[in-house]
């Protein structure tokens, strides 16, 4: 088993901080917004969970953003930690830097005179460490919604090897149109609420996020006891009805970590809402675990914030357990499966070991099991 | 640290007069549909690797990039937003990092950890970095693809690469399969996440009896340098070193920080 601890969390989501969000979930309540998509029907509103601090869709905006989050981490580390800390990011965004060069090279009536800078998605890990005093090794792990939870896994990889002493892992998702419209043009996207192993369940909503968390060896309640992520290379976009190769991750997830089934208290299931991975879903919670298992879906709450949801579920899990509870899982009334109901009402609780599910495009499929002591 | 590179593949040069993409169908009998340009770069270099060595369904992928897949983004912005037309599913797919990674395993029937990463400076050493650090947890051994595709016009590559006007830029595709085990390798490749200062890496140089390459760069340093680049060129040299059986130190630069790689053949 390669175990590293948790050693802080800070999120932004549509609700607000990490108290604000965690407010929300304890009053089941949720502020919603809405965005304009293309369709061949035309432009047309669709939900969205936005920050309620609007961050414009330009890099100066989202490097702000994000060095916010990670600077209420980075604050409470001593300068000698900083420079031992990575600042590694997951996020399924769509390079800003390249597509300003596209605009500014291509289109006669727009060219800019030539001027070049190095610059990648990895740009704003980049500058933000050395802004903040973190260490010069970043990294951003682009594995769609599956990005920032890999992020993790390879922060405890470089964490476990001695290269690093303390990563900052920072998931990252704000309003991107293109990636709006992709999603609509897949017919993924619900013009209602997420309604999650509903029956009538008809797709996700899109979410903005921001979330940090700081791992490493220091002591601490929380630890990540392991984890598994692989790819099913046969299909882009899903995975088998059966839920058989998500089962297979989640197996093999509580294998590394040396954790039975049984011995989980919750399961955070990735649950988007939508028709098909809902039932590859539950299909696969049925073949891992007996019907009294407790699992919960955090999306209805912040939205499906695609590359951030990793490190943004975990916090969000993370700070409803330190404040004593599950939470439920809203909008739910007939299961897929009659005996696999996800948790109805909020349940009190305070330690445990929690396995969280993602999966995404491309075919990776990620899952992880931390834990909390109890006192 | 040290990684032993079990197998190495790659192609690098103009694709104005090499079709990648009539290749993968007609000599590797492959799907290319729903694909471009930088996927199907990717899964040649993947097809290469698997030509000299056998592939593990569980061996793990790491796809890495300069700059990434700019070919999609360069005609999904041209149409959506100077055209104003409609976003097509399989375009919005491409644009995500992994889609590449995919099509790689779905090529090389990978089952296992798939990854696509970005280091803003030293993209290809830091994935070293991370592909050791994986494999002293995993135990496994990894293919590591790194992919620069060249568009046109160039000027748009140049300005993301933070490259001088004049500078020539080409594609290229490299991979290695990598293990922390000497058996069967062909070669040693050691690197550890020093970064070393400009007079750090001439005291390194001056007591070096290896051949030294430098990257473009290193404006600094007065070593050989290649006449072309592309942001993964150390893996290209890895390979070079080995090709040649020519123990090699690469040293690459960014922002007067430097890294290294040194390669020694055990063949």
């Amino acid at each position: 088993m390669h175990s590293v601890n948790i050693l802080d969390y800070s999120l932004q989501s549509s609700q607000g901080n990490t108290e604000e969000t965690l407010k929300s979930m304890r009053d089941k309540s949720t502020i919603i917004s809405s965005k304009g998509v293309s369709t061949l029907d035309g432009n047309i509103k669709i939900p969205y969970y936005l920050f309620q601090e609007k961050i414009e869709e330009n890099p100066d905006d989202i490097k702000r953003a994000i060095k916010k989050v990670v600077q209420r981490i980075s604050d409470k580390l001593s300068v000698e930690q900083r420079k031992n800390t990575s600042l590694i990011i997951g996020t399924a965004l769509v390079d800003k830097n390249v597509v300003k060069a596209v605009v500014d090279t291509i289109y006669d009536y727009k060219k800019k005179p030539y001027d070049s800078a190095k610059k990648s998605i990895d740009s704003f890990a980049k500058e933000i460490s050395e802004e903040l005093g973190l260490n010069t090794f970043t990294m951003t792990i682009s594995t769609a919604c599956t990005s920032s939870v890999n992020a993790v896994l390879e922060a405890r990889n470089l964490i476990n090897s001695d290269i690093i002493e303390y990563a900052i892992v920072v998931g990252v998702e704000v309003f991107s149109q293109m990636m709006s419209d992709g999603f609509s043009s897949m017919r993924l996207l619900s013009s209602d609420i997420q309604k999650p192993f509903d029956v009538s369940r008809d797709g996700l909503v899109l979410g903005e996020a921001i979330a940090g968390v700081l791992v490493g060896k220091d002591s601490s309640p929380w630890s990540l006891r392991g984890g598994y992520s692989n790819c099913n290379s046969l299909n882009i976009t899903s995975v088998s009805p059966s839920g058989e190769e998500y089962a297979e991750v989640m197996n093999k997830a509580m294998d590394l970590s040396e954790v039975k089934a049984e011995e989980i208290t919750t399961l955070k299931a990735h649950a988007t809402s939508t028709p098909t991975n809902d039932m590859s879903e539950i299909h696969a919670i049925q073949k891992v675990f007996t019907p009294d298992v407790t699992f919960t879906a955090l999306k209805p709450y912040v939205g499906h914030t695609l590359g951030a949801c990793g490190v943004l579920e975990l916090a969000m899990l993370m700070s409803c357990i330190d404040d004593g509870f599950i939470p439920q899982t809203l909008n739910h009334k007939h299961s897929i499966i009659e005996e696999y109901v996800p948790l109805q009402e909020s349940k009190e609780c305070y330690s445990g070991i929690f396995m969280l599910n993602y999966f995404g495009f491309g075919g990776n499929n990620t899952s992880i099991i931390i834990q909390k002591e109890s006192k | 640290m040290k990684l032993y590179v079990k197998a190495w593949s790659g192609y690098r040069g103009s694709l104005k007069d090499f079709d990648v993409k009539k290749e993968l169908k007609s000599k590797y009998k492959l799907d290319t549909r729903r694909q471009d340009t930088f996927i199907h770069l990717a899964v040649y270099g993947a097809q290469l690797l698997k030509d000299k060595t056998p592939i593990n369904s569980h061996d793990e992928l790491y796809i890495t990039s300069g700059v990434g897949n700019i070919d999609v983004l360069q005609k999904t912005n041209n149409y959506v937003q100077e055209e104003k037309d409609f976003i097509k599913p399989f375009d919005f797919i491409n644009m995500l990092g992994n889609t590449t990674s995919y099509y790689v395993a779905n090529s090389l029937d990978l089952k296992d950890k798939n990854t696509f990463q970005v280091s803003d400076n030293f993209t290809y050493i830091n994935t070293l970095i991370s592909v050791f650090a994986s494999l002293k947890v995993s135990k496994k051994e990894a293919i590591l693809g790194s992919v620069d595709l060249c568009t046109e016009p160039e000027e748009v590559i140049k300005r993301v690469l933070g490259l001088d006007e004049n500078t020539n830029v080409t594609s290229s595709v490299t991979y290695q399969k990598l293990s922390l085990s000497p058996l069967n390798a062909v070669a040693e490749v050691e690197f550890d996440a020093k970064v070393y200062s400009l007079n750090e890496i001439k005291a390194l140089v001056r007591d070096s009896d290896l051949n030294i390459v430098s990257s473009m760069r290193c404006e600094d340093l007065e070593l050989y340098k290649d006449s072309e680049f592309f942001e993964t060129i150390p893996s290209y040299y890895l390979n070079q070193a080995i090709k040649t059986k020519i123990d090699l130190l690469y040293i690459d630069c960014f922002e007067n920080s430097y890294k290294v790689i040194k390669v020694v053949n055990l063949l």
